[in-house]
């Protein structure tokens, strides 16, 4: 099963390193998993810890963005209302829609993916567990950096999309879209690295036995998803960063006057904003593919269709973006195509609606409350899904495009395929988190009043749309025919937001009077149900061997006997060390013992650190810009430095299996995060490559005009970025080598390529002034990208030699000369590609 | 008509797209019906097929999937492209002859010149085209972006700065239109409105007699004393009244201002006492409008300015 561990420098048994220094051998098992007590708690770094903060926080978000909801239909409830003025008006819409789509839907399917995957894959935790609780804090302070414009009367009022010129320095002088840029820019830290988190917890945790077709189908949801935030993300990330650096440096990304175009944001903004629509729809789907097995009592009817059904939809979600567009006069051509593009979506829905149909046909299902708001779903998406045909044809989209029939349309396919499937997964999973039942009485009134509510608000909304009344008007003259179609709306809206306070009433009621849950109270065939709820810290004491989709089902040997008896990998605990089974990613082989951190500050403060830094940012208090990136640095250093835990080989547990600890394999957790880290990257990278062709596409005026780069030192610099592919390679060999002390040659190697590099591109893109035109500051965006990228390397290059100068690394420890090499080749390639870029804008190719 | 002593505009189905009055909008009116017809059908459909599966009556088939999920999808989104496409070449394509009118979105109101490259006649916040005869509207903004949206007459197209969009249409009725901006445009979105006035095609023609060159001559005392006023006051330094005084071009020219239907881009009825109102405090009327507040002029002025710019149709 280990056999492909050849590449590992295979220390004979005996000579295998004991064990690791960080161990807590005064505690035994169940009490190295305990959370730390007391204001020692924020350093908890566990998932079940992490997850429910992000669903407490998140769940929090909900709620103001409904109140925020609320006030808007209160607004609209008569015409010419004066509840509002235009001002707040448009704040409050604004922070609606910025508040539900980045600090609410996101960060809740973050919460639900954080606490469910290693549940439900057979692991004791996320693999990173100080990533996760970083992110987590990331996306907090960024939630509080945005919610406070309010307190400093700057809250953000250009819409969710901050459409330019509307949102530059000319149009919007306040601090209000630096709030906006630097708080959701530094939130959305939270869902890259959750995406990072999710590929690698999925790919690499996964108890034994469990290949790829017999995960459950919530995982291959979230897998898609992950890589859909890993490529979906990055174009808002530079736009934002693009954004910011107009308004705070005057580079003129966005300036007519100087070359730039109003239409990139769009296309950057869209770019993400459409896959983003799926990256919230996707896992609640999965969410309700889940569940509705568990009511019917029979497997999911067509895994293979849906699990091909959610790729495709990966896969289109990416070329559909323009359909935002399609009233900014783009020619006809490509409306039709992106029209075409967008129509196809019906097809892997209608896949998907249909294998829960066919599910729900296998028995008579329980109409339990999950299962309402499952019944919930299917009506209210459905609709949407019909509507989102109907707006995919461009001549009926030219009369509907920001008219209220979006408003309806987008509030059915997020409200139907979001809002009702989270709150069926709160029933059903509510007793992971407190250990009790929610109220089946309560439930059902919650479920009605949401639905009634809901289809009451929303439905006539089409109507009022197609009789020409705009979105974001704050208001509107009596007499136009939507006066009463306002009125109706806005006490279904009233009725919906009491359906979702009686919600909160259950949480708290249920927290003290509900039903204590059994052992797997629905019946449920995953692996999460394993233990009685709530599952103590430790999430397996041995972690059972898997042989179906549906474990809990057919396996009787895992519900005959108490959770902790039932057998499996890893109940020793010779190391006092928290430890997960680590497989091969394909075929789910026991491949190492993955090693996972304890309670540790560091995360909390890097996210302090940066924190600090952008929120001095928005104060333009510089000195203090440097004092929270030097803090950040400190953390990230003090979590890094730590005494690697390769080279140990213990024994599994599982029938004498004797694996490696943090085995040093391109196929190690560790190493497919980078991968996953360089995807990001690569798209981050090529969101910029795109602004900078699509500037030179629709403004050739201006790419003519703009001075070249030195040609001769980006020539220079392609070989600079040659040599560093290099010692890339060079670092990749020496990571299976026996020697330690002839590596640090090729960290050094690494670190002066680095420096060459950085020091070329520059020298190439010297001649050229940045703030002579958009084309230009695009080319140092991506100096400056690329450069960022390469004091990485520098710094991790220099860390990796100094740790083997002091003597901290031993033969079989050098997985970190193995990432970096993936790292740096990468940004070698970024770096190579940047250079040619200078060349060809300056007509030297 | 509506009640006159109301001081906001509002009629019912003047803005639907549902009454259409143009070419373009009665086309997509027809695909609107159709496809609400065909998907409110097959929604009942698959409502029944979801009560009998929730049920129990039907067992679960491989083949739901092949023809549900997949076949279903495809044929109706297949017809569905079909007319679409004929639909939105229908509606872009323009007629080379069309009388071509210059729309530039400005926060908060319309800036408009009739075929600029001849006659070029400006006014603003309000659109007098003929029925029956094809015009194409060259869009244009100077500041944010905005979108012209006229529903009964056609879909909307935004308009973005460096960038002019073409929208064609058809008038086949006469009458007066609301449109509205429909991009979200900054403080004052939702008080960015104008009409269109549809005229009979020779009535169209004597209007265009009517409108061109100078403004009407003050024939009163007080109206006299009104143009004084707006020459004293500074007025031109932003508009331009034909006759009087022609530099200025950051406001809405108002050489025929009194004719208009309304006033603050769509938003208020047009006489005297509104006028006198917007020039006393325009950002009451509408927040973030550029215009300075003229409260300080004295009380007669006041009267004698909003009567002459009134008069002035």
């Amino acid at each position: 099963m280990t056999d492909r561990t050849a590449y590992v420098v295979d220390l004979p048994e005996d000579q295998s390193y004991s064990g690791s220094a960080k161990g807590e051998p005064d505690k035994g098992f169940e009490r190295i998993w305990d959370a730390p007590p007391g204001i020692r708690y924020l350093s908890s770094v566990s998932h079940r810890v992490v997850g429910k903060r992000f669903l407490v926080t998140g769940f929090i978000f909900f709620l103001i963005a409904g109140f925020l909801a609320l006030l808007v239909r209160t607004q609209l409830i008569v015409p010419d209302n004066t509840f509002l003025d235009s001002e707040t008006y448009n704040q409050v819409f604004t922070m609606h829609g910025t508040i539900m789509m980045f600090l609410f839907a996101i960060p809740m399917l973050e919460g639900f993916a954080v606490h469910l995957i290693p549940l439900m894959v057979g692991a004791r935790d996320l693999v990173f567990p100080r990533l996760g609780a970083f992110g987590y804090y990331c996306y907090l302070f960024g939630g509080i950096i945005v919610l406070s414009s309010f307190i400093f009367d700057a809250a953000p009022a250009g819409g969710w999309f901050m459409y330019v010129p509307l949102s530059t320095s000319a149009y919007t002088q306040d601090l209000s879209a630096d709030f906006w840029l630097i708080g959701i820019t530094f939130a959305e830290i939270a869902s890259v690295t959750a995406a990072v988190e999710i590929i690698a917890a999925i790919l690499c945790t996964r108890a034994p036995g469990m290949s790829l077709t017999k995960m459950p189908i919530f995982m291959w949801y979230l897998l898609v998803t992950a890589f859909m935030i890993a490529v979906g993300f990055p174009p808002l990330i530079i736009g934002s960063i693009l954004l910011e650096a107009e308004r705070l440096l005057g580079l003129p990304f966005f300036d007519i006057a100087l070359g730039g175009d109003p239409l990139l944001w769009q296309h950057l903004f869209w770019l993400f904003g459409h896959p983003e629509v799926y990256i919230i729809f996707l896992p609640a789907a999965g969410m309700v593919a889940t569940m509705l097995p568990t009511f019917v009592g029979k497997p999911l009817f067509g895994y293979g269709f849906a699990v091909a059904a959610v790729v495709t939809m990966g896969f289109l979600s990416f070329g559909l973006w323009a359909h935002h567009m399609f009233a900014t006069g783009l020619p006809v051509m490509s409306l039709t195509l992106f029209s075409a593009a967008s129509t196809m979506v019906a097809i892997p829905t209608g896949v998907q609606i249909f294998c829960f149909l066919a599910t729900l046909a296998q028995g008579r299902p329980r109409m339990d409350v999950p299962m309402l708001f499952i019944l919930g779903f299917l009506f209210i998406f459905v609709i949407g899904g019909f509507t989102g045909v109907m707006i995919a044809a461009v001549p009926f989209n030219l009369q509907a495009h920001d008219s209220y029939f979006i408003v309806a349309h987008l509030h059915y396919v997020l409200i139907g395929g979001f809002i009702f499937p989270m709150f069926g997964a709160l029933y059903y999973w509510m007793p992971q988190f407190t250990g009790r039942m929610m109220s089946e009485t309560i439930g059902r009134w919650v479920f009605w009043l949401m639905f009634i509510g809901f289809n009451i608000a929303f439905f006539m909304m089409h109507l009022t749309g197609l009789r020409g009344m705009p979105r974001r008007i704050a208001s509107y003259p009596e007499g136009l025919g939507w006066d009463r179609l306002n009125m109706l709306s806005s006490i279904g809206s009233y009725i919906l937001a009491a359906g979702v306070m009686l919600f909160v009433f259950d949480f708290f009621w249920h927290q003290r009077h509900g039903l204590r849950a059994r052992r797997n109270p629905w019946g449920a065939g995953t692996l999460e149900w394993l233990y009685t709820p709530i599952p103590p810290g430790f999430n397996f004491h041995a972690i059972p061997e898997v042989r179906s989709r549906e474990p809990l089902w057919d396996q009787p040997e895992l519900l005959d006997r108490p959770a902790p008896q039932v057998e499996g990998a890893l109940r020793p605990c010779t190391d006092h060390r928290r430890e997960t089974m680590g497989n091969d990613p394909i075929t789910g082989a026991p491949m190492q013992i993955v090693r996972l951190p304890h309670p540790t500050w560091t995360p909390l403060i890097s996210a302090f650190g940066l924190a600090l830094g952008f929120a001095a940012t928005l104060a333009s208090a510089y000195w203090l810009v440097a004092v929270g990136f030097a803090i950040a640095l400190i953390g990230i250093t003090a979590w890094i430095w730590e005494p690697s835990d390769s080279g140990v080989r213990r024994d599994s547990g599982l029938r004498g299996l004797r694996l490696p600890v943090n085995v040093v394999d391109p196929r190690s957790h560790l190493h497919i995060a980078v991968v996953g880290t360089m995807l990001i990257s690569f798209a981050l990278f090529a969101s910029l490559l795109f602004a900078g062709l699509y500037l030179w596409n629709t403004q050739p005026h201006w790419a003519e005009t703009t001075p070249a780069a030195d040609p001769l030192m980006a020539g220079l610099a392609a070989l600079a970025a040659l040599s560093l592919l290099l010692f890339s390679w060079a670092s990749r060999r020496a990571a299976f080598g026996a020697k330690v002390t002839p590596v640090i040659a090729v960290d050094l190697g690494l670190a002066v390529g680095a420096i060459g590099l950085g020091a070329l591109l520059f020298l190439s893109i010297q001649p050229v002034d940045p703030y002579a035109s958009a084309y230009a500051a695009v080319g140092w965006a991506l100096f400056a990208f690329v450069a960022g990228y390469l004091a990485v390397v520098l710094y991790w290059s220099l860390i990796n030699a100094l740790r083997k100068a002091v003597g901290a690394v031993k033969p079989g420890q050098m997985l970190p000369n193995l990432l970096i090499a993936t790292f740096a080749k990468v940004v070698a390639i970024m770096g190579g590609m940047t250079a040619a870029a200078y060349l060809l804008a300056g007509g030297a190719i | 008509m509506s009640d006159p002593a109301k001081s906001t505009l509002g009629e019912y189905g003047v803005q639907s797209a549902l009454s259409p009055e143009g070419v373009g909008a009665s086309a997509i009116n027809g695909l609107t019906i159709g496809m609400t017809v065909a998907f409110g059908v097959l929604f009942v459909l698959l409502l029944i097929f979801i009560w009998a599966v929730v049920s129990g009556k039907l067992a679960p088939r491989h083949w739901w999937i092949w023809t549900g999920g997949i076949a279903l999808p495809l044929v109706s989104v297949l017809i569905l492209m079909g007319f679409s496409t004929v639909i939105l070449q229908r509606i872009t394509s323009e007629d080379p002859e069309a009388l071509v009118i210059e729309v530039t979105g400005k926060q908060f109101w319309w800036d408009v010149v009739y075929d600029p490259e001849g006659w070029a006649m400006r006014g603003a916040n309000e659109i007098v085209i003929p029925k029956d005869r094809p015009v194409t509207f060259r869009l244009k903004s100077s500041d944010v972006i905005h979108s012209f949206w006229v529903p009964k007459l056609t879909g909307k197209m935004d308009m973005i700065p460096g960038r002019v969009n073409s929208l064609p249409v058809m008038a086949t009725e006469t009458g007066r239109f609301r449109g509205q901006c429909a991009e979200f445009c900054g403080l004052s979105h939702p008080k960015m409105a104008f009409e269109v006035v549809v005229l009979e095609p020779e009535e169209f023609d004597a209007w265009i007699e009517r409108s061109s060159g100078e403004a009407r001559d003050a024939v009163t005392t007080e109206l006299t004393r009104g143009r004084e006023v707006f020459v004293e006051a500074g007025c031109p330094a932003c508009h331009t009244i034909r006759g009087v005084a022609e530099t200025g071009t950051l406001g809405p020219d108002l050489t025929r201002v009194g004719g208009r239907g309304s006033l603050a881009a769509g938003m208020y009825r047009m006489n005297q006492g509104t006028l006198a109102g917007w020039i006393a405090d325009p950002t009451a009327m509408k927040p973030g409008a550029k215009m300075p507040s003229y409260n300080h002029l004295p009380g007669p002025d006041l009267r004698a300015l909003s009567a002459y710019l009134a008069s002035l149709k």
